[in-house]
Order: C-alpha cells, then sequence, then structure tokens
C-alpha cells in the first residue's frame, strides 16, 4: 500500500530565503559521486589496471614477436617496446571506447533514466550541469589513460625488463631517457582521447542513446583510420582525430620531428571545441519533454 | 519580493510541428492559493507546467514567478518554487538519500536536519537507504515530494500527484497538499479528475485542446454545473418514459447502454420517483451518474460543445 504521511509534526519551513546559488564545484562533486557509484565505470578502470599485465604476460610468453608491427620485433625482449606495441594497439580502438563508456553516457543516460526533469528542477543552471559533465568525462578519460600508461609501462618493466630501446631510424635509447619518452609518448594520446571524449559528449547530447554515445565514437574512430589508410586522402588525413595517435612517432625518431605533433594538438582542440560548442548549443536549447 | 503573484503566465503558446500543445493561454496564480488546472490527457497540462519550470521553453507569451522571468533571472526564477512533473524520476543505482543528497548539493546545500525532516514528512526514513532502483511508484511519488520539500518552497508545483497511488495514496496525497496549502504554500497542481481539483483547490483552469475552457474560481463553476444526473431501472421501461413527459423540469432519456436516465433539479426528479411509485413502476436501481462537476467538466472539455466554452470562459476570476 502507498501512503502519504500527513501527520508528522514537522516544522519544514516554508518562509522563503533567497537560494545560495551553486557553483561548478558542486555539480562537479555530484557528477563525481553519480560516477563513483556505477559499477561499468568501476570495470572500466580496473580494466584500465589489470589488461595491460595480461597481455603483456600473453605477448611475453610468445615464441615469435609479432613482427608486422611497430616495436612489435623487441617486444618480447625489450619492456619499452612491448609498451610502445601496446601504446599503438590501444589507440585503434581501444582508448576511444573505454573513454566513450562514461562521455557518451553522461548526457544520454538522464534520458535514459528520465531524471532531466529532476535536475533541471533544481538551482543548477544548464551551463554549469552542462560543464559539469563534460569536465566529468573529461576527467575520467584522463585516468583511464594514466592508468592504462601506468599499468603497461610498469608490467612491461617488470615482465620483459628495461633494456636500452631500439629508436625508429635503428638508434639506441638508453633505458633512462626510453623511459621518459614511453611516458611522453603516453602523454599524447591524451589531446587524441580528449577528442574523442567530446565527440562521445555531442553524440550523448545529440542522441540521447547512451548506445549511441558509447558506440558511435569507437566506430566514427574506425571509419577514420580507414579514410586515413586509403590513398588520395593526403588533404583530409591531417584533420582526422585518429591521426593525432600517431604524432608520437616523431619522439622516437632521430633526428626528431615534431610537425605532426604540433599539428595533432590542434586538430585534437578543433575536434573539441566544435564538438563541445555544438554539444553545449544543442543542450541550452532543447525541451525536456520526456521522463 | 511581497506583492507579486506566485505565477503570472500570460499568452503563453507553445507548438510542435502542426500541433499547438498549448495555445495563448493566460494563467495567474495568487499566492496561498491552492489552485488546479485540470483536463483530459493531452489538453496541455504537462507541456504548461514544464514552461513553467523551465524544462520546455515556450514560443511566445512571459512567464513569471514572482515577479522573476527565465530571461531576467534565469535559473534563479526557481527560487521558492519547487515541484515535479508526471512520475518523479531518480538515479536507481543511488539510495533514496544519496539522491537527495545529490540534488541538495544543486540547490546549494541545504539547512542541517532538512533532509531527516523531509523524509519523515513522506514517511520514508526507514526506506531512505535503500536503492530507488527498488522502490514502488509510490515510494518514488513520495520521494518526489520530498524532493521538492527540500527546496523549502513557497510554490509547489505538482503534475497529476496522484496518478497512480492506491486510494489509501490518493487520500493521503490530498491530505498533504491540503496540509502543505495549509502553512502558506502556494500548490499549482495538474489533474484530470474533477473530484481531485474539487476537494483540493481554490481556483481552477480548465484546458482543453490547449486552450483555456475555464478559468475561476470552483464556486463559480459550481454555479454553471448542470442539474445531477441519475440512471433509473424499472420493471416497465415503456410507461416510465410515458410517465416522464407530464413531468416539468425534468428529462429522461434512454442511454446507449438503453438504461434511462434522469436529469433535472433534485425536487423536480424526486417527484418524479413519486410518480413511478404511485403508477405500481418498480424501481430496480437509481444511481447518480457524474457529479454535476463531473458532468460540466465532460462538457467543457467535450468537442461537441466546445461552443459552450467561449460562453464560459472568465480569463479574470482568477484574480480576485
Amino acid at each position: 500500500m502507498t501512503t502519504i504521511q500527513t501527520t508528522s509534526a514537522s516544522t519544514i519551513r516554508h518562509d522563503h530565503v533567497a537560494r545560495r546559488r551553486p557553483g561548478l564545484l558542486a555539480a562537479l562533486r555530484w557528477e563525481l559521486r553519480k560516477l563513483r557509484a556505477q559499477y561499468r565505470a568501476r570495470v572500466v578502470l580496473l580494466i584500465a589496471v589489470l589488461a595491460p599485465v595480461f597481455i603483456v604476460v600473453v605477448i611475453q610468453g610468445q615464441s615469435r614477436p609479432p613482427k608486422d608491427t611497430l616495436f612489435g620485433r623487441f617486444a618480447i625482449d625489450n619492456g619499452f617496446a612491448l609498451s610502445l606495441l601496446v601504446l599503438g594497439f590501444a589507440s585503434q580502438w581501444v582508448l576511444p571506447l573505454l573513454t566513450a563508456i562514461v562521455a557518451g553516457d553522461v548526457f544520454a543516460s538522464e534520458d535514459q533514466h528520465g531524471t532531466w526533469k529532476t535536475v533541471l528542477t533544481r538551482s543548477t543552471s544548464r551551463s554549469r550541469l552542462f560543464w559539469a559533465k563534460t569536465v566529468t568525462a573529461c576527467g575520467f578519460a584522463t585516468l583511464v589513460l594514466v592508468l592504462l600508461a601506468v599499468s603497461t609501462v610498469a608490467s612491461s618493466w617488470v615482465i620483459v625488463g628495461h633494456q636500452p630501446l631500439i629508436g625508429l631510424s635503428g638508434q639506441s635509447i638508453p633505458a633512462g631517457h626510453a623511459l621518459q619518452l614511453v611516458a611522453a609518448s603516453w602523454a599524447l594520446m591524451l589531446p587524441p582521447i580528449l577528442a574523442f571524449t567530446c565527440l562521445a559528449i555531442l553524440l550523448s547530447v545529440w542522441s540521447r542513446n547512451p548506445a549511441v554515445g558509447i558506440a558511435a565514437p569507437v566506430v566514427i574512430g574506425m571509419v577514420m583510420q580507414l579514410v586515413g589508410a586509403l590513398g588520395g586522402v593526403e588533404a583530409i588525413r591531417p584533420f582526422l582525430v585518429t591521426t593525432s595517435f600517431e604524432t608520437w612517432h616523431g619522439l622516437l625518431a632521430e633526428p626528431r620531428f615534431s610537425g605532426p605533433l604540433v599539428e595533432g594538438l590542434l586538430v585534437s582542440a578543433g575536434w573539441c571545441v566544435v564538438s563541445l560548442a555544438a554539444a553545449f548549443i544543442l543542450f541550452r536549447r532543447r525541451d525536456i519533454t520526456g521522463g | 519580493m511581497n506583492g507579486f503573484l506566485a505565477v503570472d503566465a500570460q499568452g503563453v503558446t507553445k507548438t510542435y510541428g502542426s500541433v499547438r500543445a498549448v495555445d495563448d493561454i493566460s494563467v495567474r496564480v495568487a499566492a496561498g492559493e491552492v489552485y488546479g488546472v485540470l483536463g483530459p490527457n493531452g489538453a496541455g497540462k504537462t507541456t504548461f507546467l514544464r514552461m513553467l519550470l523551465g524544462l520546455i521553453r515556450p514560443d511566445t507569451g512571459t512567464i513569471r514567478m514572482f515577479g522573476k522571468t527565465w530571461e531576467d533571472s534565469g535559473v534563479g526564477v526557481l527560487d521558492g518554487v519547487a515541484g515535479f512533473i508526471e512520475s518523479p524520476r531518480f538515479y536507481p543505482y543511488l539510495t533514496g538519500r544519496a539522491n537527495l543528497e545529490g540534488l541538495a548539493l544543486l540547490d546549494g546545500g541545504t539547512p542541517t536536519g532538512l533532509l531527516e525532516e523531509v523524509l519523515d514528512v513522506v514517511e520514508m526514513s526507514d526506506r531512505a537507504d535503500q536503492k530507488v532502483g527498488g522502490y514502488s511508484y509510490g515510494m518514488r511519488q513520495r520521494l518526489g515530494v520530498a524532493a521538492s520539500l527540500l527546496r523549502e518552497p513557497r510554490l509547489l508545483i505538482l503534475d497529476e500527484p496522484a496518478n497512480g497511488l492506491d486510494p489509501a495514496g490518493i487520500r493521503d496525497m490530498r491530505a498533504l497538499v491540503k496540509r502543505l496549502s495549509g502553512r502558506g504554500l502556494t500548490v499549482l497542481l495538474s489533474s484530470h479528475d474533477m473530484e481531485e481539483v474539487e476537494e483540493i483547490c481554490d481556483n481552477v483552469t480548465i484546458m482543453t485542446r490547449g486552450t483555456v475552457a475555464f478559468h475561476g474560481t470552483i464556486a463559480h463553476l459550481r454555479t454553471m454545473a448542470p442539474d445531477p444526473g441519475h440512471v433509473l431501472a424499472t420493471t416497465d421501461d415503456v410507461r416510465a418514459l410515458r410517465l416522464a413527459e407530464d413531468q416539468v423540469g425534468i428529462t429522461v432519456a434512454r442511454d446507449p447502454g438503453a438504461a434511462l436516465v434522469v436529469t433535472g433539479p433534485p425536487p423536480e426528479v424526486s417527484s418524479y420517483v413519486g410518480s413511478l411509485v404511485r403508477a405500481d413502476i418498480g424501481l430496480l436501481a437509481f444511481t447518480p451518474t457524474r457529479t454535476p462537476l463531473e458532468a460540466l467538466f465532460f462538457m467543457l472539455t467535450d468537442d461537441a460543445t466546445h461552443q459552450f466554452l467561449d460562453r464560459s470562459a472568465q480569463p479574470q476570476d482568477a484574480l480576485r
């Protein structure tokens, strides 16, 4: 039986007090609290920590190295090479997927649960909610990347070893310097990952469907890689987010080249700005009719 | 702030494609009253309430709440305003308490002890630490009221609050609304139940097809109500109908279900029933059809009697 209590000696006040306007931090705390409570976010973080260890163990146990991939030739003998092999593999679709699991869901899940009408009738503006969700998704993407990188590099270092690395130009890179370059290579994944995160946010806002928000960025990433691999598309290749996943190559060549790196940063920033601007406008203007 | 209307909506219109969900309606709710927005499903009630709460942007018209507009004050227009649209929705993977704590964050915090207090008011204290995903409909409804009270509102907007509740829940929800209004809270509620509005509200706007069919006090509405009707079953309907021809002030007709329906002022109906008895016609059933206000509601919202609306609409009555 459903009952609404009517006899409480409550002293709830109905005299109006001008409400303190909550800042971005309050909305951010709320988003983080929701994220912490979600099973799938914890699973993604767990995968980011454990999967590299498993992959490193499996590859190290192979009798023949995967020679047809970048740094694959040295992967079973050199921990740095193995870290870079995993990096190249992760950037294909793993990183876009792991980040899209939260970014593609962060807006659409409100539609799924019908909770827009709950949160948008409080004292936090749509703009603040938008930025709180965006910061949460970008923060999560960064955390996933950091965990994946640390786990990969650490497990490769421990399991395979830390001998000097043979660079892309055949040069020998001392272990200490190689570690810095491997770390920098992983760090260079951040701009394109954030670009994918912002794209997932846009798709989440636009589609209002978590499945689309999560799957579409991965599919788009694969299409971009396919397009990038085709001949005759040199003009558009630099503008693909997936091209930015390769900018770390310049760090491991001799002499180093930074042109693609700068290009990649600018392209990723462009994707972020355009995606977020479109998502923001869509979100601000939409009518909440469901739920 | 004092002296402002709780709600002052003027010429509000919302169109979806070729459908005018809300067509140039004006509603004014004075502070402290319990105001009903009544209408059948699809009349535009929920769209109107969504516009008040900023969930939907009107195409034209202005909405002021306690003197503030969305254009001037942004989300500040909701200061002192709370409520829910249709069934309240929460995050199923969080407990009821965690949901309220989160919403309190979005309100800029709440005074110490208020959260426990509102949980107590809706009798949810003992279930607050369970995940909302396991709540019944009625429990979510109660949590919705708690979430609204957490804002310490002066205006409570409730969209069909009794919808989906069992009879006890409906009774208690109505009592809660009355009790809150007794403390000076302005309540604006929508309903498709005339009885509910008649029981709770001081003033009412009746909507149909996005327009205002009636706007005024419940007392005024009662004066417009038609005579009560009764379904009559006799041992000889043919003679009963013939006898009715001699009665002044009543009408007796066969309804589509083949029963007789008597309509008229109670004294005349009573006189007619007496004549049936004197004529040795047995009475098998004599049951009221709709209440007069229900009958009026159906008249007001019925397409066939739409011209009636033009004569009845009293747009200024709500603001006395």
